[in-house]
């Protein structure tokens, strides 16, 4: 029988801004604040919004079929948190949503050969069940 | 727009003796970098008016307990938590109180055991940037949690945007271990570098490997800034304080996803304004380098190089001795050591100084200086210097 290992790496920590981005990855869907006042997004979420400065703002659900392009990205050959030992080499990228260029969200691209990865390339929005109740965001490779 | 008109200047530098293990607290190799400081400016510690220091995660020791220890009670004492760009932005609060007749005298430090101690390469608390930076929840669960991996970001997307190659990074490691050579306080002094060697190097965060990356060490520094009518009555030749730039740009102090610009893009026009002179005109370079790419970014960011010449401009040997713009004398913190910058600008300070003079660490009859300071894509400061 194999041992269930705990999940190590750092879960996303919750706070009053960032919350509905969290519950609704764990519900396997993206979620992101918009500005009401200037219509930009915002991301990461926060108390405000970083263009306007308004305190006005709201949430808009992207839902599940998230397609971005990779803006840049680092291969990683070094842990530097717990856990990403059992991953490496790590690709991290920000990814621009096809949705809204304006938007790069950071996160591993999983299941890849870093040698298949490239700026340009096109990735998918997958959300990996990292314990019972959380759900973390994650890149993909889109093949064609 | 302030203008400096040569008002203040650096009339002292010291350090302590830099290692991988001090066995000691950054209060006693304070004390030594501040004394050494003292000495070379000719100055006692009741002389100070001002102190000054800046620190990440409370890696220093405050300024109050240095003047205890000095045996001094300046009227001024001020610790800030900072970065990369700390020394230049800590002289320009320096000179406004002297300018502004509240100080005299201000002795700056920066003191750390970065090899024994907190080591920043080695990535952040877990918890930490998360807690405390509404950004933090958005890179930690992604193992992004050292500067090589952020800057790596950066420099990636800017690579490919400018056709900056892997070469290009080794030329400014070369240049600087070049320099090493010469400098035998440099902790790689007797281990120079060549391409073979490094393009053969593995990668720690693409497209950095261990060359690229600042060597953490225990090591303290310290700099007096004082007013031009005081520096007459100190012991040191004079490097006046000729200009000066701070500048933020990005949202969120990590989540950072706009790399298109660095905050030294906008810093470089104001400084060569308050100073009055022109790129061209620089003759000897401090550019932050903790990591080599940071090196390239800002070339371009300061006007040495076109965007996508900067590449050809280092691979012609620019930044040594005998090219147009000999940088990071020293050996820069890639391969004298990484005192968070402070290191860089004793260097210059000494080179306009001409204190290697008659030696071929010398960059010969220079008299115009710049000093960046990086303390990421988001925040820069900048200074030029003159003898």
């Amino acid at each position: 029988m194999t041992k269930q290992t705990a999940y190590e790496k750092p879960i996303p920590l919750k706070t009053p801004d960032n919350h509905e981005y969290w519950d609704a990855a764990d519900r396997h869907e993206l979620k992101l604040q918009k500005c009401s006042a200037c219509s930009t997004y915002i991301h990461p979420p926060g108390p405000a919004c970083p263009t306007c400065g308004s305190p006005e703002m709201e949430w808009e659900l992207l839902g599940s079929d998230i397609t971005a392009t990779v803006y840049s990205y680092i291969v990683s050959y070094r842990p530097f948190l717990p856990g990403f030992q059992h991953d490496l080499p790590t690709v991290i990228t920000v990814a621009a949503l096809d949705a809204a260029p304006d938007v790069k969200i950071m996160a591993n691209i999983i299941e890849c050969d870093p040698a298949d990865v490239e700026i340009g390339i096109p990735l998918k929005m997958t959300w990996v069940d990292v314990t019972d109740d959380r759900a973390l965001p994650q890149w993909v490779l889109a093949r064609g | 727009m302030a203008t400096y008109s040569n008002q203040c200047a650096i009339v002292g530098v010291g350090e302590n003796q830099r290692s991988r293990k001090s066995g000691t607290t950054p209060l006693h190799m304070a004390l030594t970098a501040a004394r050494n400081a003292l000495a070379d400016a000719g100055l006692d510690a009741k002389d100070l008016d001002g102190i000054m220091n800046y620190s990440t995660g409370g890696d220093s020791c405050p300024s109050h307990e240095l003047a205890t220890y000095l045996g001094c009670h300046p009227k001024y004492v001020k610790d800030v938590s900072g970065g990369g760009s700390s020394t230049e932005l800590l002289i320009a609060d320096a000179v406004a109180l002297i300018e502004a007749g509240m100080l005299e005298t201000v002795l700056i430090y920066r003191s750390m055991n970065g090899s024994s101690g907190v080591q920043v390469g080695r990535g952040y608390d877990p918890n930490m940037l998360q807690e405390m930076l509404p950004g933090g929840s958005f890179i930690m669960p992604y193992g992004s949690a050292s500067p090589s991996q952020w800057f790596g970001m950066f420099a990636n997307r800017h690579m490919h945007e400018t056709g900056i190659t892997k070469e290009h990074l080794g030329h400014v490691c070369i240049s600087f271990y070049e320099h090493a050579q010469r400098n035998p306080n440099a902790f790689l002094n007797g281990k120079p570098l060549d391409m073979e060697t490094y393009l053969a190097t593995p990668d720690i965060s693409m497209p950095f490997n261990i060359h690229d990356c600042c060597v953490e060490l225990d090591e303290a520094n310290a700099i007096i800034v004082t007013s031009a009518s005081n520096a007459k009555n100190c012991k040191s030749k004079p490097v006046f304080i000729a200009g000066m730039a701070p500048r933020t740009t990005h949202s969120h102090v990590h989540y950072w996803t706009q790399v298109d610009e660095v905050a030294a893009d906008h810093a470089a026009a104001d400084l060569y304004k308050s100073a009055g002179v022109k790129p061209e005109d620089i003759q000897v370079a401090s550019i932050y380098d903790c990591f080599s790419w940071v090196v390239l970014r800002q070339l371009e960011s300061y006007g040495f190089a076109k965007r996508g010449e900067v590449g050809d401009f280092v691979a012609a040997g620019n930044l040594k001795m005998g090219g147009s713009l000999p940088s990071n004398t020293a050996g820069g913190m890639l391969s004298e050591g990484y005192t968070h910058g402070m290191n860089n600008v004793l260097e210059l300070v000494r080179q306009l100084r001409h204190d290697y003079k008659g030696t071929e660490r010398q960059v010969k009859d220079c008299e115009l200086g710049i000093a960046t300071g990086w303390a990421g894509p988001d925040i820069a400061g900048a200074m030029i210097l003159r003898n």
